[in-house]
């Protein structure tokens, strides 16, 4: 009794704040509800079937793809390397961490902005760097041609990601004993064996959660993407979660926008059910 | 085998071994060399954006709309940081973000101590169930919640309302709040409590006298979070509020970009005051803000 009582107050907030606007949203789906209308007809599955025979959604799932598998592998790699050097003995190396977790600490928004600041072609001072190195002689516009926007908005994710990935991965290097890495040199092991028999085998349940994690997150990812480019140029940058927002408030089509987000859902349920799993393994080994 | 043949083959075995042990030191001394570099480029990736926003702020406007970007200079002024107060409703903006960042959290950590605790100690039937359908809120996206959100509160006419934003954010807050601390909860021992129940403790004599203060650094991480998560948060804000005065920062800062002019020395001077409440916070708690991430609790 006790024990429910205690849940009572969370489980409430979850149940009204949650799950009524997720029935609600499935209810929108099936129906014709424009932003400003009264009423909304019932129409079926005719919100699903027009984004399915849409060229710009199918766009904006093949840009999600590019956006987060992109933005992941690099955060992955680049966090693996990173930590992999970190745990090394290096003189000032609480500094470096310190300096590492920075992007990570920074709100995401003011990071954006930065980076738009960073990426303006006129005035801005990348531009103003690579002239400088010599690598390009003429203006590019980063965030304006739809060849390297993609490229841009990725950069900008995984600047602002990849702490995340060095301090778990960290956090998992330091619990690999050093037993099995005196052993593995007693046998003659070298720098990639001992990597990839020691080292590996060891991190890799820290290192799929926190993937996991991450393409959660960044599946969803709003503000990155809208506050760079607004989607632009074309729909080059569009992905998912911008669509939703265009076809609803923009668009003034709430049951359409609806239906996009509802669409990608069964990856997210797919993603969230394996991290689950990865976890409770976890915590019965702990 | 000879006792001659035996000792050139062991001689033979160390000069390999000798030769392999020289090759492998190479190999490391290679490797070590890149891995500093990459550091060293990484570290400069990562410090370089916060740099250049903190000197953008400082700098004359002037200097911002030069086609010459300046890297470094001594002339300084606070001007960017006056304009944003006197042009815009900045401090507006900086109060109502800390009152909604500072209710959502009093509110999500308390309701999700309670939670956790029942979830973490106390046995029944569901209690993995409901675990588990709390993770899955936790990682629900707003993408999908913020329609009907919006729906219901445009016909309740709670649009620009900051308390209808503090309730939304709990959205998350709540649900992220459960998982970590629940998480923290059961790395104490379960022993204390018991005792405590044998010398005749009550079950909520055991959270408030023994749990609780145990728990005080998994409490205060929920806090630093769940704080950071509602100061960041922009598309609820972006769509539920559309009344100037009450912007947050994330939608007033965003508000100046999507302007006809960029005002890239108040934005940046905004983003420095942004900024600012949550490094101060992070520094201070970095040990548990580490210990935090690498329970792999964390939506950021």
């Amino acid at each position: 009794m006790f024990a429910y009582l205690l849940l009572l107050p969370a489980g409430a907030l979850i149940l009204v704040l949650v799950g009524v606007p997720f029935l609600n949203a499935l209810w929108l789906s099936f129906h014709k509800k424009l932003l400003g209308a009264v009423d909304a007809p019932w129409i079926g599955l005719a919100n699903y079937a027009a984004l399915l025979g849409d060229a710009a959604f199918w766009q904006a799932f093949r840009n999600t793809v590019v956006f987060t598998t992109g933005s992941i592998g690099s955060k992955l790699i680049l966090g693996l390397v990173i930590a992999l050097v970190l745990n090394e003995a290096l003189p000032f190396r609480g500094l470096w961490r310190s300096i590492v977790m920075l992007p990570y600490a920074m709100p995401t928004l003011v990071s954006v902005l930065v980076w738009k600041w960073m990426y303006n072609d006129v005035a801005g001072v990348l531009n103003y760097l690579v002239s400088g190195a010599h690598l390009s002689d003429h203006q590019i516009l980063w965030l304006g041609d739809p060849n390297i926007a993609m490229p841009a908005v990725i950069a900008v994710n995984v600047w602002r990601g990849f702490p995340f990935f060095v301090i778990t991965i960290l956090a998992g290097l330091q619990t690999v004993p050093q037993e099995l890495y005196d052993a593995a040199k007693v046998d003659g092991a070298g720098v990639w064996q001992r990597f990839r028999q020691v080292t590996w085998p060891s991190i890799l349940p820290v290192v799929a959660v926190t993937t996991l994690f991450s393409a959660i997150l960044t599946f969803n990812d709003f503000s990155i993407i809208w506050i760079l480019t607004q989607c632009g140029p074309g729909n080059a940058t569009n992905v998912l979660a911008t669509l939703t927002y265009k076809i609803a408030i923009p668009g003034l089509e709430l049951g359409k926008g609806v239906a996009v987000s509802v669409l990608m859902l069964p990856i997210l349920v797919l993603l969230i059910v394996l991290l689950n799993r990865f976890i409770s393994r976890r915590e019965e080994f702990a | 085998m000879s006792a001659a043949s035996a000792l050139t083959s062991r001689r033979q075995h160390a000069a390999v071994d000798r030769r392999r042990s020289f090759v492998q030191r190479g190999q490391r001394l290679a490797l070590r060399a890149f891995g500093c570099l990459l550091l060293g480029f990484v570290l400069l990736v990562a410090l370089f954006p916060p740099y250049f926003m903190t000197i953008t702020a400082f700098h004359p406007p002037s200097l911002s709309f030069s086609r010459t970007p300046t890297l470094f200079s001594l002339d300084l002024t606070l001007r960017a940081f006056v304009d944003l107060f006197e042009k815009y409703p900045f401090a507006s903006w900086m109060a109502n973000t800390a009152v909604v960042s500072v209710c959502s959290t009093i509110l999500s950590v308390t309701v999700a101590t309670l939670a956790a605790y029942s979830l973490s100690r106390l046995r029944y039937p569901g209690r993995n169930a409901l675990s588990s359908a709390v993770f899955f809120v936790y990682l629900f996206p707003s993408t999908l919640l913020f329609i009907p959100i919006f729906i219901v509160l445009n016909n309740l006419h709670l649009l620009n309302q900051l308390p209808a934003l503090v309730a939304v954010y709990l959205t998350f807050s709540v649900p992220f709040g459960v998982w970590l601390l629940k998480a923290y909860f059961l790395s104490i021992p379960r022993e204390l409590e018991d005792a405590a129940q044998v010398d005749g403790a009550t079950r909520w004599q055991s959270l408030v006298l023994i749990v609780l203060p145990l728990a005080t650094p998994g409490v205060a991480v929920a806090c630093i979070y769940s704080f950071t998560l509602a100061w960041n948060e922009y598309l609820y804000a972006f769509t539920l509020l559309s009344d100037q005065e009450k912007f947050t920062l994330a939608t007033g800062l965003t508000k100046l970009i999507f302007g006809d002019v960029f005002l890239w020395g108040m934005i940046m001077a905004g983003g420095v005051l942004m900024s600012a409440p949550l490094l101060i916070l992070y520094f201070l708690a970095q040990r548990y803000i580490v210990a935090g991430l690498s329970a792999g609790a964390v939506k950021g």
